[in-house]
C-alpha cells in the first residue's frame, strides 16, 4: 500500500488560506488504512480547520467528501458535482490521487494535504514499514523475498557491509539489517546458494531515474 | 471576559466510571452549563466527537474514564486516553489550547472527584476565557 501522513495544520492552513469554499476530499483506500486521508481524517481535519479559522476570524466554508480511490476516473466522477460547488480542493490522497483530480478539473486548484511517504506494509495497527522502492525490476526472488534495494541503507546486492550490530543496521539502530534477514531467510528456505551468484550493478533505467514511467496493457485497452 | 459569562463544559463519561446523579447537586452549586454525554465505554471517544463538542460551543471538554487496568472492555480507557492526548496536541496546534481538554481516571467510589475536576477546569477557563472559535 501507499503510505502517507497528513501535513501539519499550519502548512495546510497556509495552503488553503486564499480560498473561500474548500472541499476536503478523502481517499478510501491506501491513505485511509494509514490514517492520513480516509473519511475519519477528512472529518477531523475539517473540524480542526473550521475551529482554527473561526478563531482567526476568517470566513471559509469547508465541505467534506470521500471517494473510494482518487486515482481512478470511475470514482473521481462521483465527486465531480461536489468539486464543482467549491473553489478549491484539498486532496488527502497520495500524490497520484492529487494529480489525477487536478488533471480532470482544469479551473479548480487541487492542493495536497498529505505527504506521500513510501510503499509499505502495515506491520500492526498504527505501525507501517517501507518495503518497496518501485525500482521497476524486482529482485526479491534472489534475496529470499527481502528487498536489499529498499531495506538496506546502502542498497548492497552482494552481501552485508559488515557494520551491522546484532542484526541491526549501523546507520539506523532501530532498523533490522536487511542482509541479516536475507541470510536467515535463505538458510531457512535452503536457498543459501542463491547468494553465491554475483549480482551485477542494478540497472536503474527502469526506475524513476528515467523520468515518469508508464505501464501499458494492450490486452485491456479497447 | 464578559461579566455574565457562564462556562460551557461538555463532559463525556463512561457509565462505569461514576454515578451521573452526582451532577444534580453540582449544577446548583457551580455556575456552569454542563452537557453530560454518557458512553457505554470510553472507547467510544473519537477525535471527531471531541472536536465537534468545541465546534458546538464548549469552552472545555472533560473525559472521565475508569481507572487504568479496570476497563470492563479491557482497553477502552487506554484508547480514550490516547485519542484525548492526540486531540489536545491538535488543539495546541490550532491555537485553541490543549488545556481546554482533559481526561481523568476515576471509579464509582470517587464521589468527590467529579466536582473537584470541574472546579479545576473552571479555574483553567478563568485563565483561558471562552472558546475563541465560537
Amino acid at each position: 500500500m501507499i503510505v502517507g501522513e497528513q501535513k501539519p495544520i499550519a502548512e495546510i492552513k497556509a495552503i488553503v488560506k486564499p480560498y473561500k469554499k474548500l472541499l476536503i476530499l478523502g481517499c478510501g483506500t491506501c491513505v485511509k488504512t494509514c490514517f492520513a486521508g480516509g473519511e475519519d481524517e477528512v472529518a477531523v481535519l475539517a473540524s480542526a480547520l473550521r475551529l482554527s479559522f473561526k478563531k482567526d476570524g476568517k470566513a471559509i466554508d469547508i465541505a467534506e467528501y470521500t471517494i473510494e480511490r482518487q486515482c481512478e476516473n470511475e470514482f473521481i466522477q462521483e465527486a465531480a458535482k461536489v468539486i464543482a460547488q467549491n473553489d478549491s480542493v484539498l486532496s488527502l490522497a497520495c500524490g497520484a490521487g492529487v494529480q489525477a483530480i487536478a488533471r480532470r478539473f482544469a479551473k479548480i486548484p487541487v492542493l495536497p494535504g498529505v505527504n506521500t511517504t513510501f510503499l509499505g506494509v502495515l506491520e500492526r495497527q498504527g505501525f507501517f514499514t517501507e518495503e518497496c522502492t518501485g525500482c521497476g525490476n524486482c529482485v526479491l526472488g534472489i534475496f529470499g523475498g527481502i528487498c536489499p534495494i529498499t531495506r538496506c541503507a546502502k542498497k548492497l546486492l552482494n552481501g552485508p557491509c559488515g557494520g551491522s550490530q546484532k542484526g541491526y543496521c549501523e546507520i539506523k539502530a532501530e532498523t533490522e539489517c536487511a542482509w541479516h534477514l536475507i541470510i536467515d531467510r535463505s538458510k531457512s528456505l535452503g536457498q543459501l546458494n542463491n547468494l553465491t551468484t554475483y549480482v551485477p550493478p542494478k540497472d536503474w533505467r527502469s526506475s524513476n531515474s528515467g523520468g515518469p514511467r508508464r505501464l501499458v496493457r494492450e490486452d485491456h485497452i479497447i | 471576559m464578559e461579566p455574565n459569562y457562564k462556562p460551557k463544559i461538555a463532559l463525556f463519561h463512561c457509565i462505569n466510571s461514576f454515578n451521573e446523579g452526582l451532577f444534580l447537586p453540582l449544577n446548583g452549586r457551580v455556575d456552569v452549563a454542563l452537557n453530560v454525554i454518557r458512553l457505554a465505554c470510553s472507547s467510544m471517544i473519537k477525535d471527531i466527537v471531541l472536536l465537534k463538542a468545541f465546534e458546538a460551543g464548549a469552552d472545555a471538554v472533560l473525559v472521565m474514564v475508569c481507572p487504568e487496568g479496570q476497563c470492563r472492555y479491557v482497553e477502552g480507557n487506554i484508547r480514550a486516553k490516547k485519542r484525548t492526548q492526540w486531540v489536545k496536541s491538535l488543539l495546541d496546534e490550532i491555537g485553541l489550547d490543549g488545556r481546554r481538554l482533559s481526561i481523568s481516571h476515576m471509579s464509582l467510589q470517587d464521589t468527590d472527584a467529579p466536582e473537584q475536576i470541574i472546579q479545576e477546569t473552571l479555574a483553567v477557563l478563568n485563565d483561558l476565557g471562552p472558546n475563541p472559535a465560537v
